[in-house]
């Protein structure tokens, strides 16, 4: 990835055998996020996104544009986790909860608006939003964060 | 759709070079439409469609509505899912292997 300049628009699915109330509660609230996303603390209400570290340090602190449980969030990113990637401008974060047969929903992150934060979307892109997305389907479906998250 | 078979699916999918190039077509720049990957691989429109349904089927490439345009896009996650299921579990082993193997002789030394 690192000679190609990292995607301004970056599209991660997956299938998750939950109900959708069930991921709505896992990426909106604090104690489950800690279990699969790098630690982090994060809490979605209709008016903010709030990340904290671990020792509660603030990851993230910015508005929601669309709150629709257990169907959509849509909410600013900054990544306040660094501080080079703090100073970028702010990028976008949507959430799309569709159910499906046999009991599974798709997940979709859109994570765009990246054309005026190049090191955001790089450090976003390749195992970022991956490794979320992947402990969050094994979270949900046997009730273990994965070992190495 | 059966999702008992989703790594059926990824491994099939992967199969196949053509697949495979589209894959890294789209990693180099993403959200492109079906024309644009048409023109950088030596196969009628139809072969190409054909390909990114197999990728569609597997969740390997998913598609968004811009306006008028269709795009694809590059969806690694159920390749990371193969590599939590399959490459993990191997490299796991080993590392327990050669940490059993090395108490086990320093036991005996």
């Amino acid at each position: 990835m690192s000679t190609i300049a990292a995607q301004t628009t970056q599209v991660y699915q997956v299938f998750i055998k939950a109900t959708p109330e069930a991921i709505w509660d896992a990426i909106t609230r604090p104690e489950f996020t800690a279990r699969y996303f790098y630690g982090a603390r994060i809490e979605n209400t209709a008016e903010r996104h709030r990340a904290l570290s671990p020792d509660g340090d603030v990851w993230g602190d910015s508005p929601t544009f669309e709150y629709d449980p257990p169907r959509r969030l849509v909410h600013e990113w900054q990544s306040l986790y660094d501080p080079e990637l703090a100073g970028e401008e702010p990028s976008r974060v949507s959430w799309e909860i569709e159910p499906q047969d046999g009991g599974y929903c798709k997940l979709t992150v859109v994570h765009d608006r990246l054309e005026a934060s190049p090191k955001t979307a790089e450090s976003v892109s390749g195992a970022g939003w991956m490794m979320v997305l992947s402990g969050l389907k094994t979270l949900l479906e046997t009730g273990e964060p994965l070992a190495s998250a | 759709m059966d999702h008992m078979t989703d790594d059926d699916r990824v491994f099939k999918a992967l199969a196949d070079a053509t697949r495979r190039y589209l894959l890294d077509l789209l990693q180099s720049r993403d959200g492109r439409t079906l024309g644009e990957l048409e023109s950088e691989i030596a196969m009628t429109r139809f072969g190409v469609m054909k390909h990114l349904r197999v990728l569609e089927e597997a969740g390997l490439v998913t598609t968004r509505r811009d306006g008028r345009e269709k795009l694809h896009f590059l969806n690694p996650v159920p390749i990371r899912l193969i590599h939590d299921r399959w490459i993990d579990k191997y490299t796991e082993l080993r590392v327990s292997a050669l940490a059993e193997l090395k108490s086990e002789l320093e036991e005996t030394a």
